[in-house]
């Protein structure tokens, strides 16, 4: 077990003229599962490969442990990774693929069997150790993937969207296993996934990335109720935070005619130099209220998930113009009493729970 | 009791009731018609077998003859019993046995060596990352247009200057690699092996030179036994170079064939029994092999 360290880590592909990964700094603690979560092309699987060695490092550093392995092969780096097709030796039996790197490494014949058996059991494939990875299902597979890593017993555990390939219900059953697993070993891992989901059930912290940048690093709960820009708030949460612009006034943003109330010194801040401020709200925030009072919006489509219903809505259409985003606005009912398809709402937020963001640099305003 | 079936009625009767609905033989034919094979498929595929098999057939039935039957009008179509003696006069003729050895030993040697190669040069091109790849490919896949007949002159006068002529290593040095070898393999290769299959081997803590043994062999094995059979083929049958290169006191199969029957009329008795011998081995091969390398050829063409 070890801290994991990107130093002003930099990666840029040759012929691009654009960095894959920015100066990336983060600081993995010993033990702890990281999550790293973006959308496609952020840059999340290219830090796990340079922490692998796939990768070079361009400038900055990948520390591992005190150890600078910047510049070392993969095989000295004492890690191990979980591949998103699983990277199984088609040719060799599941015991042989298990136990490969322990024969490469020199370990002798009687403990790589111990060890390969041992990991077996855990992951419950003491039936399959005589199979090719061909004769497996895409779950078991995962589970020879995963075996092959700990029966190494590295200091760090690499997982590259390791759920990806599995069909829901199993990747929701293999998420809780993997959870499982890793707490008892209590190895240091990094895990790569584009699912925030996955992100926010396994990670210790999750690190949102974009473009190349890390945006924020929090534990799960931060980061859902505390983004750090405009970007995490709409990534992290399922539908996603509804986002809106609009001009700041006395109390306020003006939003289809209402005043959804801000703080005034957040409000002061948001909005200098532009009047206009950028504010944030989760559907389960956002409370009807009767006429009058409340932002109107009318309902465009009804969503009936059985726990809760989901409302997509528009702001009236004729108090949209001075609105920047006017996409849906989302929000989370009670699905008994659901309204139905083009009935008109009027809609505040919590208090409290209102995010604010300056709509020039996109960062959170406390 | 008897139930007697109605008489089938005619459509056009006046009291006629609704008919069956007749069975769609046409749509089902359609269906099945990329599984099962009509007679004009199998008209043409023993055709397609019989002008295969003929030059061999041909070849036992000339053999067993003697050169004057060959020469009749028309020519006898059923095998007769002087084969041996055929087969005896080639011997006496030409080291046919000596050559028979030399060629096992010239065609494995090239073909285990050209399937190594190649395969390594393909796994290279295929996967490392190195300066000059695509340049170096392009050149490798250039070679193939230089004709044979260009290369056999300075060709000669190398093997001479190492004083090889008439030796069997002048024979098998330059074809230990072939283009079209390693392009072939970079291709399967390219297709065939995932990246990751690499990267988890390096992260295992292989060496390029283990991942090779252990990953890529492994993978590129059905491509490998293709390969190896059109090598084992190509140099069994190669003439031209082997012809200038060595003497009929050392030779290989084809080159031994050449001085069968030599004279003021060509005995085309004894150049068939001595063909014939010359064959005879790559078809025992063929039988032998023959499912795993059909096998091959398969497991190439759908990634195995």
């Amino acid at each position: 077990m070890s801290t994991v360290t990107f130093a002003q880590a930099t990666r840029v592909y040759p012929k691009s003229d654009r960095p894959a990964v920015d100066a990336l700094d983060l600081h993995i603690g010993d033990g702890e599962f990281l999550v790293l979560v973006g959308p496609s092309g952020c840059g999340k699987s290219t830090s796990l490969r340079m922490l692998a060695g796939l990768e070079e490092v361009d400038s900055g550093a990948v520390l591992i442990g005190d150890r600078d392995v910047t510049d070392l092969p993969p095989k000295s780096r004492d890690i191990a990774m979980v591949f998103q097709n699983y990277a199984l030796y088609p040719h060799m039996t599941v015991e042989a693929n298990m136990g490969f790197a322990l024969k490469l490494a020199g370990v002798g014949r009687a403990e790589t069997a111990r060890r390969v058996a041992e990991a077996a059991k855990i992951l419950d494939l003491e039936d399959y150790l005589h199979r090719r990875p061909k004769a497996l299902s895409g779950g078991q597979r995962q589970r020879v993937a995963m075996g092959r890593a700990i029966v190494r017993d590295p200091q760090v555990f690499l997982m590259d969207e390791p759920l990806s390939n599995l069909d829901a219900k199993l990747r929701v059953q293999t998420r809780t296993q993997i959870a499982r697993l890793v707490q008892r070993l209590g190895t240091t891992t990094v895990y790569v996934t584009h699912d925030q989901v996955e992100a926010m059930t396994l990670g210790d912290r999750v690190a949102v990335l974009r473009d190349g940048v890390l945006q924020q690093c929090d534990a799960p709960g931060v980061l859902y109720d505390r983004p750090a820009n405009v970007f995490v708030a709409g990534f992290i949460g399922s539908p996603a935070m509804n986002v809106v612009t609009g001009p700041a006034v006395e109390g306020g943003v003006r939003l289809g005619g209402a005043v959804l109330p801000v703080p005034r010194d957040q409000l002061a801040r948001a909005a200098a130099g532009t009047g206009r401020v950028t504010v944030g709200f989760r559907p389960e925030d956002v409370q009807l209220v009767g006429p009058g009072a409340g932002v109107p919006v009318v309902v465009n489509v009804v969503e009936q998930l059985g726990s809760d219903a989901f409302l997509y809505t528009k702001l009236a259409a004729e108090h949209t113009d001075d609105v920047l985003h006017p996409s849906d606005v989302v929000v989370r009912t009670e699905p008994r009493t659901a309204p139905a398809q083009g009935d008109q709402l009027h809609i505040t937020v919590r208090e409290g729970r209102l995010h604010v963001f300056d709509p020039t640099t996109q960062r959170r305003v406390d | 009791m008897t139930v007697t079936a109605p008489p089938p009625v005619d459509d056009a009767g006046p009291d006629s009731r609704p008919a069956p609905v007749p069975p769609r033989p046409r749509r089902r034919h359609r269906v099945g018609r990329v599984t099962k094979a009509g007679p004009l498929t199998y008209v043409l595929l023993v055709l397609a077998a019989l002008v295969s098999v003929f030059p061999l057939y041909w070849t036992a039935v000339a053999g067993s003859h003697t050169n004057a039957e060959i020469a009749a009008t028309p020519p006898p179509f059923l095998p007769d019993a002087d084969l041996f003696t055929n087969i005896g006069r080639a011997m006496d003729e030409a080291p046919i046995a000596l050559a028979l050895v030399n060629t096992v030993v010239v065609a494995g040697c090239i073909t285990v060596g050209t399937v190594l190669c190649c395969t390594l040069a393909g796994f290279a091109f295929a996967k490392l990352r190195f300066r000059g790849n695509k340049v170096l490919l392009g050149l490798v896949i250039g070679t193939m247009m230089v004709p044979t007949q260009l290369a056999i002159i300075p060709l000669f006068l190398l093997i001479a200057e190492l004083e090889w002529v008439n030796q069997l290593q002048a024979v098998v040095l330059p074809t230990l690699v072939t283009a079209f070898g390693v392009f072939f393999m970079r291709q399967y290769l390219s297709s065939a092996l995932p990246d990751e299959l690499l990267e988890a081997g390096r992260m295992d803590g292989a060496s390029t030179t283990r991942i090779f043994w252990s990953i890529v062999v492994p993978v590129a094995r059905p491509a490998m036994a293709v390969l190896a059979m059109l090598t084992f083929l190509t140099a069994w049958n190669d003439f031209f170079w082997p012809l200038i290169a060595l003497t009929s006191d050392n030779p290989t199969v084809q080159v031994a064939l050449a001085g069968l029957g030599g004279g003021y009329v060509p005995d085309r008795a004894v150049i068939m029994a001595g063909t014939l011998i010359g064959t005879l081995p790559i078809l025992v091969v063929f039988t032998v092999l023959g499912r795993h390398i059909v096998g091959g050829i398969m497991q190439g063409a759908v990634k195995g």
